[in-house]
């Protein structure tokens, strides 16, 4: 097994709006891909369907199972704390992590708690906006699953914060599991990305290897983005 | 470690290795951090250190020992190549930029030599 992520031909409506369609996208083990696309473009409702929290049409098979309902047991992702009462504490919040999850790590969030210098007797409600992304890149992580998703963990936070948040990743990320982090601004994260997939039209726009694009157009990741959010509306084809 | 993400990512990190041979850093037989530390250092991804360290080891630059890790070579001819290459690559892109400002060789070797003076005033 090399793709740990399979989508094929997706589409999610919301209100009769169309929000994805035509998706169509693997992933292999072991990577460190960004999701990239503007505010809205519909980031967060692909995550959404790859957890299985949202259901629409087409199948998506996590590690070769297109059963939505074991897809929780393969995937790590924490929706910005949603569910948690905002006096919760951030200790009691990975005491549910633990028993609701078996391969939470509790040895593992404790080492990262260190690292990213989290104050756990704090109640949600206290944190700032870059330790509650500490605080759900340590609870993502401290799970050992074999796909993890990340959304949009640096947005708004500091520069101290941010690298702390990415040497995190690149330590505790295992070998062999691929994580998907969403960004709409790339260039902070460009280095340690492996690929990028652009969402654009409400579908999956492009896929590329990072360096592949570098190569190949002598762009940087943030220039091939805008450049394919400059072009006209069925506008010319790049070379 | 800062990158030009307009260039290959694996790229920059062998010119970074081989700078620190270079410069004597990282000596001839001397062990290389474990690729997930040299990924933490540089603050770049895994799979890309093991990218760069591939290709070096190809190029015979370093030398892969079984369950040990990446080592610098030994045989210093290689390294003196290596050095020779970076050399002359940097050279080349020098003279091709002088010699699209229509300067002649002779030209090119006066300036260098006129910049050169100039320098070693400006640094006393």
């Amino acid at each position: 097994m090399t793709n740990v992520l399979a989508i094929n031909q997706v589409g999610y409506k919301h209100n009769f709006k169309t929000i994805l369609h035509d998706v169509d996208l693997t992933l292999e083990t072991g990577k460190i891909i960004g999701l990239l696309g503007e505010n809205g473009a519909g980031k967060t409702t692909l995550m959404r369907l790859i957890t299985g929290s949202a259901k629409g049409s087409g199948t998506i098979a996590v590690c070769g199972d297109t059963s939505t309902a074991h897809h929780k047991s393969h995937v790590s992702f924490t929706e910005q704390l949603r569910g948690f009462a905002a006096s919760t504490r951030v200790d009691r919040v990975a005491d549910f992590y633990r028993t609701v999850y078996p391969d939470f790590d509790g040895a593992r969030f404790e080492e990262m708690v260190t690292f990213l210098q989290i104050d756990t007797s704090l109640k949600l409600a206290a944190l700032s906006k870059g330790m509650k992304e500490k605080v759900i890149i340590a609870l993502t992580l401290a799970r050992q699953v074999n796909l993890y998703l990340l959304d949009e963990p640096f947005s708004g936070i500091d520069s101290m914060s941010r690298k702390r948040i990415i040497s995190s990743i690149l330590k505790w990320k295992p070998a062999d599991a691929t994580m998907v982090i969403s960004d709409h601004y790339v260039s902070e994260i460009a280095p340690i990305l492996d690929e990028v997939v652009i969402v654009k039209d409400q579908t999956v726009y492009a896929h590329k290897e990072s360096d592949a694009i570098r190569e190949e157009f002598g762009l940087s990741i943030e220039d091939y983005y805008e450049s394919l959010y400059t072009e006209t509306e069925g506008g010319a084809d790049r070379d | 470690m800062k990158f030009d993400d307009k260039v290959p990512i694996y790229y920059q990190i062998k010119n970074h290795l081989y700078h620190e041979m270079m410069t004597g850093q990282l000596a001839p037989g001397e062990k290389l951090p474990a690729v997930r530390q040299l990924a933490v250092d540089l603050t770049v991804n895994v799979n890309t250190v093991q990218r760069a360290l591939g290709e070096m080891i190809t190029e015979g630059i370093i030398t892969s020992q079984r369950g040990k890790g990446n080592f610098v070579t030994t045989e210093t001819p290689r390294i003196t190549q290596l050095k020779e290459h970076l050399i002359m690559e940097q050279l080349e892109r020098a003279y091709e930029q002088l010699h699209a400002l229509n300067l002649s060789d002779e030209e090119i070797i006066a300036s260098l030599k006129q910049y050169i003076a100039q320098r070693g005033q400006q640094d006393d």
